[in-house]
């Protein structure tokens, strides 16, 4: 009994493992470039450094992504899409934040309309530094969420999932309301 | 100062009252009216081929307790731009549209609503929401608005363990 036992979690290891290799070698990005760090992107997909040698490529809809870059400061009109965005996207997913405006609000750590930590709205796997982060900076992020996924460290939407109300209570808290209601939704 | 602005103020002169003018650039011309004369000069400068309503603006001069609003027109054929500007009570801002004279400015009243808190009578639509979305305090660009304390308010600041700054400073 318990040699079955233990050959069944052997097994379920060994695909958990083949999984998550193939899952490091293939992700696919969502391309919603909400700030001015996206003008980093351009030169990280084509040739010169080439992201598509990591097994990335970009990807149109949420529900087919891996991974949801935030590129730059988020406005909270922005924040509420994100959040369906992410919210949409299967898991497992990651989000990787760029720049200090994810971090603590960089440049617009005074504004009204801009948030300040995003940690508080949504998990972040990977965060790049740099303002705006320089192409070397963007592949080195991103070899690094690969090297996290293959150590099974990239958890950011397990703990999503498991601390929801708290993070649905920051989202309440900035947008005192999740649903879209613009004169494009009445 | 060019020759079509020159005979254009001229125009203008004989016809309403100038409150005050200033040329900031050759092809641009910044004319002062009272406020009751706004439309009918609107109205006469698209008549003569200022067809296009580049942005309406808004400043808020709080020492003298007035908003100044800003139309900014555009003349194809000449290439010049004059800003016809008025000043308003700024504790009551209260104006009249002019979406009869120039249809774009249904969107540019309702941005200045919004960021400001002017009400333009006879705009329905400039009461709707454009750019800020669930907005719960004063509209954001008026100067006695505090950013940094709705930003603080609403929005949790990072605390950092060490202070990386001050450990550098001391060698």
């Amino acid at each position: 009994m318990d040699n079955t036992v233990e050959k069944q979690e052997n097994i379920r290891k060994g695909w958990d493992g083949i999984s998550r290799f193939f899952r490091a070698n293939s992700i696919w990005m969502l391309m919603y470039c909400t700030g001015c760090c996206a003008i980093e992107l351009p030169q990280a997909m084509t040739s010169r450094y080439d992201m598509e040698r990591l097994g990335m490529g970009p990807m149109a809809t949420p529900r087919q992504a891996d991974v949801l870059l935030i590129t730059g400061y988020l406005s909270l009109k922005t924040l509420r899409r994100i959040i369906y965005a992410y919210e949409q996207m299967s898991t497992p997913k990651y989000l990787v934040a760029f720049g200090p405006c994810t971090l603590n609000g960089g440049i617009y750590y005074d504004s009204h309309a801009v948030i300040n930590r995003l940690d508080q709205y949504l998990p972040i796997d990977v965060y790049i530094a740099g303002c705006m982060p320089k192409p070397e900076a963007v592949m080195n992020g991103f070899n690094d969420l690969i090297g996290m996924i293959k150590r099974k460290e990239a958890n950011g939407w397990k703990k999503y999932e498991q601390n929801k109300d708290w993070y649905r209570k920051n989202q309440i808290q900035a947008l005192g309301e999740l649903r879209i209601k613009d004169e494009f939704h009445e | 100062m060019n020759k079509d602005i020159k005979n254009l103020v001229a125009d203008i002169k004989s016809r309403f009252e100038l409150v005050g003018e200033d040329y900031p650039k050759d092809d641009q011309a910044a004319l002062d009216f009272n406020s009751r004369d706004i439309h009918s000069v609107l109205a006469y400068v698209k008549s003569q081929g200022f067809r296009q309503l580049s942005i309406l603006s808004c400043v808020d001069w709080i020492k003298d307790n007035q908003f100044q609003l800003v139309y900014i027109v555009f003349n194809w054929e000449t290439g010049i731009r004059l800003q016809v500007r008025t000043r308003i009570d700024r504790s009551n801002p209260k104006f009249t549209t002019v979406t009869s004279i120039y249809p774009g400015a249904k969107y540019y009243e309702r941005d200045v609503h919004e960021f400001f808190g002017v009400e333009f009578e006879g705009n329905p639509d400039s009461y709707k929401q454009l750019f800020l979305e669930n907005w719960d305090d004063m509209p954001p660009l008026r100067k006695d608005f505090d950013s940094k304390a709705y930003s603080d308010r609403k929005y949790p600041v990072r605390e950092y363990a060490a202070d990386f700054s001050k450990a550098g400073d001391k060698k």
